[in-house]
């Protein structure tokens, strides 16, 4: 189940919030290497004080956090525009119409604890429901494209999963990583082709927009 | 979208509430107002504000530091997505009072607000209010979404711009003017798509870009201001 939280609204979640943010340390810092900033085990970068909306992955009977991804609009501060400008060197795209989607992750407990098979199922489970999300809240709001800056792996997942995306500007090199910028048609035909990857057939987000009470609820469940 | 072509009549507070008024009657809705804050000169307790309420409401609004009460600009700045007032609930208390006077004075009873994020960290509100049925409500509220947002931040671009903000010169990326260039030869989306090799999406969403950063209302409104620019090459 897909929770949209508002950045302003995180107060309202700490432990949920602090969570993700010591996952995106593991994810990032640990497991790919990236050269994020890491403090105190967690992994928070100037974009996350832009205000951006998250989308958080529960699980529907634990409350465990599968995974997160952010939004920002294309209008204002984003990592494309500010930090990866040079994936598109003649200027990145930009319109109140245009969001941009980063630190996509999925959390690595889901996985650890299972067997091979059944948790490469939660990872693809878990990263199909985050993208379909992503598409019903970008719907809901007249949103018409999301770009996104992303590595090969990355790259290959989305391949893997039938969800298209064309790229823009030439890949990168930076660091250790491939990096790419990518735009995704998120109209009718992603939704049902993600519908189809994920056998999804209703709406992943957990009633309307945001639902305080049910996260409370699945937060105090994970204590 | 026909109010944004007279965007440019924009020149300060009295010309941005007149336009505001327009757009109000072509979209009949009640109220507009637009609301920024970290526009030069101005700060946090005094925000940029153009408004079609009635003088009364704002001087009333005012008086009784209705700012402190008023849940569109508690929650509205920092927000994302576009606000629905629906999702304020049953007001109780002050916040009851608060709607219920803002009735009196004609502002609608459904609401929504578009958060403007702008390049330098700026910010806006766009609010319009209506007494629409639920059912039309939620049947217009995603066509106010995707024009409001659009027209927002033009209204936005142009007060940093009347306020002495300089806006940095259009510079459309090699893509957008490929698009752009095509469409002034007039080409349709999908003809440009094909001749660039993209999909028809990735050509819509430069145009789109393209539209954004030339304060353009339309492709063919875009294709003149580029050409007007000197963007271009070749004759219109």
């Amino acid at each position: 189940m897909i929770f949209a939280i508002e950045s302003a609204d995180q107060d309202k979640y700490p432990e949920l919030f602090d969570e993700m943010f010591r996952m995106r340390a593991e994810v990032f810092s640990g497991r790919l290497g990236w050269d994020v900033k890491v403090e105190n085990g967690r992994e928070i970068d100037r974009f996350d004080a832009e205000d951006p909306l998250y989308l958080l992955s529960l699980d529907e009977r634990s409350g465990q956090l599968r995974g997160a991804v952010r939004l920002l609009p294309t209008t204002g501060p984003n990592m494309l525009r500010d930090v990866f400008s040079v994936l598109m060197p003649g200027g990145t795209v930009g319109s109140p119409l245009i969001w941009e989607s980063s630190r996509f992750a999925v959390n690595p407990q889901i996985f650890e604890a299972r067997d091979r098979a059944e948790a490469n199922h939660m990872v693809s489970k878990t990263t199909v429901e985050l993208l379909y999300g992503m598409v019903e809240v970008a719907q809901r709001a007249g949103i018409e494209h999301i770009v996104s800056v992303f590595d090969a792996r990355m790259a290959r997942i989305f391949r893997s999963i039938d969800c298209r995306f064309e790229q823009l500007g030439t890949p990168v090199r930076i660091g250790k990583v491939m990096t790419y910028a990518g735009l995704f048609d998120i109209g009718a035909d992603m939704r049902s082709r993600l519908g189809a990857a994920g056998d999804l057939r209703s709406s992943v987000l957990a009633d309307g927009a945001i639902a305080p009470a049910s996260v409370t609820a699945l937060v105090a469940n994970v204590e | 979208m026909g109010a944004l072509s007279k965007i440019s009549d924009i020149v300060d507070q009295n010309s941005t509430i007149r336009f505001l008024k327009d757009v109000a009657s072509r979209y009949a809705l009640n109220t507009i107002a637009y609301f920024a804050v970290g526009v030069v000169g101005q700060n946090e307790t005094d925000p940029y504000l153009a408004v079609t309420y009635p003088p009364e409401w704002v001087e009333h609004y005012k008086k009784r530091q209705y700012v402190d009460v008023d849940p569109v600009v508690r929650l509205g700045f920092r927000r994302m997505l576009p606000l629905d007032w629906d999702e304020f609930g049953k007001p109780t208390g002050r916040l009851k009072t608060f709607f219920g006077e803002a009735g009196e004075f004609g502002i609608g009873r459904r609401g929504l607000t578009v958060p403007v994020h702008g390049r330098c960290g700026d910010r806006a509100l766009f609010s319009v209010t209506s007494d629409l049925s639920a059912r039309d409500w939620a049947s217009a509220k995603l066509l106010y979404m995707r024009d409001f947002q659009v027209l927002a931040m033009h209204i936005h671009d142009r007060v940093l711009c009347i306020e002495g903000q300089a806006s940095e010169p259009a510079s459309l990326s090699p893509r957008e003017l490929e698009c752009l260039q095509w469409i002034a030869e007039g080409k349709t989306a999908w003809e440009c798509a094909v001749i660039l090799c993209l999909s028809q999406h990735t050509v819509r969403c430069y145009l789109e870009s393209a539209r954004h950063k030339l304060h353009a209302t339309s492709n063919t409104h875009a294709v003149s201001i580029a050409h007007r620019a000197g963007l271009l090459f070749g004759p219109l």
